[in-house]
């Protein structure tokens, strides 16, 4: 299983931070181990985790019916517990067996609330990795309390 | 004579000395003693503690038996997929070769009749919804191996297409 540090480097989004930030980041992440048949998150459910992928494959479904299959080792998940109304917009399935890193909404808002700098960082790689990784989902989703640190 | 042998034929002359002049009914642990009642306790315990190590291993591996035999298929796939399972690299993207089992050839199928039924661009979301209702077995495993072997691909737009080739070369 990889390491969260690794994950956290090699991430489109957290991999921009400095050394020191992924070194804070990491320690507050917990591991899931996730199997086939798991729902993480449901649309519409208050967002409380972030959630980073260490290994399997992810369904992430939106309302429209559209979807994106999550299985790069990195790939995040529910950055719409930075948004202003704090409500999941994606419902999370788990198709393979692998691991989770899981980071609660209070501990990301304390993260960002003491270093603007990364909030900044994180709003601009995910802007980038939304262009990336699923365009059409861009105006779907966004992390509108970023805006506000 | 051996030593060890010499030592055991003194004790036992000792022993029936003992006995024949009478100071020698033994009892207790002086009884368990002279008859090497220990190294033979230790002995029929070691025996007894294998067998029982022994039988708990193969009551723990039963149900991998349990399973072959409910579906004979896997065993034929055991083998095959050590030596094909192989990863290929085509346009610089991984796609696992995966040898199905019977089992998994007709799930494959029952996902291909579901697809049928939607547009040729559909929501995988919705394909695992009807997959569930209609009782297709493990069905988010399997949709995970319909991903890995490129059968349901996606449009880039947020839909997937049920590529037909892919899927009739793995079910054959």
């Amino acid at each position: 299983m990889r390491d969260i540090k690794e994950i956290l480097k090699k991430s489109k989004v957290f991999g921009l931070l400095d050394a020191d930030s992924v070194k804070r980041l990491a320690g507050m992440f917990d591991q899931w181990t996730i199997h086939p048949g798991d729902i993480l998150t449901n649309s519409g459910d208050t967002a409380h985790t972030f959630f980073l992928l260490g290994k399997g494959t992810v369904l992430l479904a939106m309302d429209e019916g559209k979807a994106i299959v999550l299985d790069t080792p990195g790939d995040f998940m529910g950055l719409e517990l930075l948004s202003a109304k704090g409500k999941y917009k994606t419902s999370l399935s788990v198709l393979e067996e692998g691991s989770v890193f899981a980071l609660s909404r209070q501990g990301f808002m304390e993260l960002i609330r003491e270093d603007s700098a990364m909030a900044e960082t994180i709003m601009d790689a995910w802007q980038e990795y939304l262009d990336a990784k699923a365009p059409f989902a861009k105006n779907n989703e966004g992390p509108g309390l970023l805006q506000q640190f | 004579m051996p030593k060890r042998l010499l030592q055991k034929t003194m004790k036992a002359r000792v022993f029936c000395n003992n006995f024949k002049s009478g100071g020698g009914h033994l009892y207790g642990l002086e009884s368990i003693n002279a008859s090497n009642g220990w190294a033979i306790s230790i002995v029929g315990i070691s025996i007894v503690f294998s067998g029982l190590v022994s039988l708990s291993l193969v009551i723990s591996q039963l149900y991998k038996v349990l399973a072959l035999y409910e579906d004979p298929s896997k065993i034929t796939a055991f083998f095959k997929s050590k030596k094909s399972k192989k990863v290929d690299e085509k346009e610089g993207e991984k796609i696992i070769t995966i040898v199905l089992t019977r089992s998994q050839k007709e799930t494959v199928k029952q996902f291909a009749l579901l697809a049928r039924t939607l547009d040729d661009h559909f929501s995988l979301p919705r394909l695992l919804h009807l997959a569930q209702i209609s009782g297709i077995k493990d069905p988010y495993p399997s949709l995970n191996i319909l991903l890995k072997m490129r059968i349901v691909e996606s449009d880039e737009n947020g839909f997937f297409m049920w590529k037909n080739e892919v899927s009739d070369r793995a079910v054959r």
